[in-house]
């Protein structure tokens, strides 16, 4: 299992363009993932349980995955954080 | 009975007509239990009803075309990503599984469970999204029913319901209705986004309307005012007819300008161009008789997939945009992307902690010479069809705008060679957006045949105010006295080497701003086809000259206050 830190620093937080963006992520691979955040943990791969989160900027988050290809789920999820979810431009 | 209501203003426009009624059905399932040899029967039917629902999501984004596809869609998409939801999927499954319940109310206690999480929630935002999940799992209750989630009967009718969700919208302005009203809902939901896009009156929030409002009722809906009047009076229906006059003389003076020059009033034609990123921006375009496209976006074809596109599908779309304009000049943007979104385009690039200051644009074009190559054979290929331009974006330097020269030539005496009709004169610009190469014109002009001013980064680099930092709003306003000056000088310095300068950022859209960029010199704007009769019809009102002997004024303005008392004082 591989534990992560995060921090959500894109402009509305894991509100629904970036959940679905986090969720279509983690799709296409095959470990579990978790969040957990403001006390609370959800499945990463459903788009309702990251949503409920409520998490806005500023948030720290942390990820868990468990699984085969945990090391490059955790490096492709960590790096769609630092680059904000893609919502520049 | 007369009674008016009193909800929010969603989306413009005024409607008259009967009501439809639909109840929220979803909420009036009572408990019912299935025995243990209707489980598997009761999970077929939801699977099927689901199924049925991602099928009407589906056919309800392929009806979604051009720039309404690219922002509308996102919604569509996040149903249907609920609608695959593997909590909630396993969470009905369970309900009727383990929970023996029948498939309706197994939707019934898993929306009110997830209800209750939202409820709590302080964030307006993440607290309206309880609507997306409230209308995923209605839908899917109505297609329990109906076998399929349509809401029938609605064409020339006023639609009064709960909630409506986005994919609704689409079909119900498709089927002609009037207008929508809802008891829930706010301005912040997708629906109400799209419902602006989609130019249907909308009213949310409108309280108690469902317990008074039968079908066949008379309803007159305020979409501005956010107002819903049942069995209106004739005080209320002169005020209906009186905002549907204007609207209507609005829509039709706007109608009217697609084929009017556009000139100021005292004679002076102005160029407007269109910006475009696919067939239908460019056939609305020509439609309404843009002087060309002054911005044809080339990402979105690199976004498509996960390899970047070969040249012949690049060709193929360069060519069509130019064969869509017949003979109007079309300006194709070399590739836009950076870091940020290079892998999604199929190119790997190292990870930068600053995209926005990183190696984009021609930046990244320069650094990969093969994919820019590629492009430029593409462009150059197309230029056999019709009149076409070439604007480099993100030029700081004359050295980026030499290399591209250098890449342009060689690459045309390469098709030539191989027999390929090029177009002797393939003009070539450079987007000013870096305040360097705006502060260093003079050194670039003689680089190039034309400018683009992208207002909307050169504003963010010139206040160092991040375009997507919500905190800084105030600041990313072009209103700000250096943003005047620099766009005076840029224009200015092309008018006198000959060039033509166009403004292509938002601001260029906006027709508060016209009277502003023609007392600034501008002759040429760019535009989403969406607002191009507003600004036309914007600069047919403006008399060039008096706007141009008052810009030492606007220019003098110290402040933003000075130059939004500048803009009211020119519409005046």
């Amino acid at each position: 299992m591989i534990q992560r830190d995060l921090m959500i620093t894109n402009r509305l937080g894991l509100h629904a363009r970036a959940t679905a963006r986090l969720v279509q992520l983690l799709s296409g691979y095959r470990c579990n993932a978790t969040l957990v955040a403001k006390g609370r943990e959800v499945n990463a791969k459903s788009i309702m349980g990251v949503m409920l989160l409520a998490a806005g900027p500023g948030t720290p988050v942390v990820l868990r995955v468990d699984g085969e290809d945990e090391i490059a789920a955790a490096n492709a999820v960590a790096a769609l954080f630092e680059r904000r979810f893609d919502e520049d431009s | 009975m007369r009674r008016a209501f009193t909800g929010h203003g969603a989306s413009r426009g005024s409607a008259l007509g009967h009501a439809r009624v639909r109840l929220p059905h979803l909420f009036e399932v009572n408990e019912q239990h299935i025995t243990e040899d209707h489980i598997a029967s009761e999970l077929a039917r939801l699977h099927a009803a689901i199924h049925d629902v991602r099928a009407g999501l589906r056919a309800a984004r392929e009806r979604l075309h051009g720039a309404l596809a690219h922002e509308v869609g996102e919604f569509l998409d996040l149903h249907a990503l609920l609608l695959d939801d593997p909590e909630l999927l396993q969470g009905l499954d369970d309900l009727i599984r383990e929970g023996r319940y029948s498939a309706d109310y197994a939707l019934r206690l898993q929306r009110d469970r997830l209800a209750a999480v939202f409820a709590t929630m302080d964030d307006a935002y993440f607290r309206s999204r309880s609507e997306d999940i409230d209308q995923v799992i209605g839908r899917v209750h109505a297609a329990l029913h109906r076998g399929q989630a349509q809401v029938g009967g609605v064409a020339g009718e006023i639609l009064v319901t709960d909630t409506v969700a986005p994919a609704e919208l689409v079909q119900l302005q498709s089927e002609g209705v009037l207008a929508v009203v809802t008891t829930g809902g706010s301005l912040l939901s997708h629906a109400s986004i799209l419902a602006r896009s989609l130019h249907l009156p909308l009213v949310v929030g409108a309280g108690d309307v469902l317990q008074h409002v039968n079908d066949g009722d008379v309803l007159a809906v305020d979409g501005a005012g956010g107002r819903v009047v049942l069995a209106p009076d004739a005080s209320d229906l002169r005020d209906y007819r009186a905002r549907r006059r204007d609207e209507q003389r609005e829509r039709r003076q706007l109608h009217r300008l697609r084929r009017e020059p556009t000139r100021t009033v005292d004679g002076v034609d102005i160029r407007l161009y269109a910006n475009a990123e696919s067939r239908a921006d460019v056939a609305e375009a020509h439609a309404l008789g843009a002087a060309g496209l002054g911005l044809y976006r080339t990402e979105y074809l690199f976004l498509q997939g996960d390899v970047a596109p070969d040249e012949e599908a690049q060709f193929r779309a360069y060519r069509d945009a130019v064969l869509g304009m017949t003979g109007r000049t079309v300006t194709i943007r070399t590739l836009d992307l950076g870091a940020d979104k290079a892998d999604r385009a199929g190119l790997t690039l190292p990870r930068e902690p600053n995209p926005a200051l990183g190696c984009r644009g021609v930046r990244l074009s320069l650094a990969r010479g093969d994919i820019f190559a590629i492009q430029m054979r593409a462009l150059l290929r197309a230029s056999g069809y019709g009149p076409l331009r070439i604007l480099v974006p993100m030029v700081a330097s004359r050295e980026e705008m030499l290399q591209v020269t250098a890449l342009l030539k060689s690459t045309r005496d390469a098709l030539r060679a191989e027999g390929h009709h090029v177009a002797d004169e393939v003009p070539l610009g450079a987007m000013i957006e870096v305040p360097a190469a705006a502060l260093a014109l003079p050194s670039l002009t003689d680089t190039v045949d034309f400018l683009s001013i992208g207002t909307n980064d050169l504003v963010q680099y010139m206040l160092a105010a991040d375009r997507n930092n919500d905190a800084l709003e105030a600041l990313q306003s072009p209103l700000h006295p250096a943003v005047m000056r620099v766009l005076r000088d840029v224009i200015r310095i092309g008018r006198m080497r000959g060039l033509p300068v166009a403004v292509c950022g938002e601001m260029a859209g906006d027709p508060a701003f016209v009277p502003l960029l023609l007392a600034l010199g501008l002759e040429e704007f760019s535009l989403h086809p969406a607002t191009l009769l507003e600004v036309r019809q914007a600069i047919r009102g403006c008399d060039l000259g008096a706007l141009r002997r008052r810009a030492g004024a606007l220019l003098r303005a110290r402040d933003r206050a000075g130059i939004e008392r500048w803009m009211r004082q020119a519409t005046t």
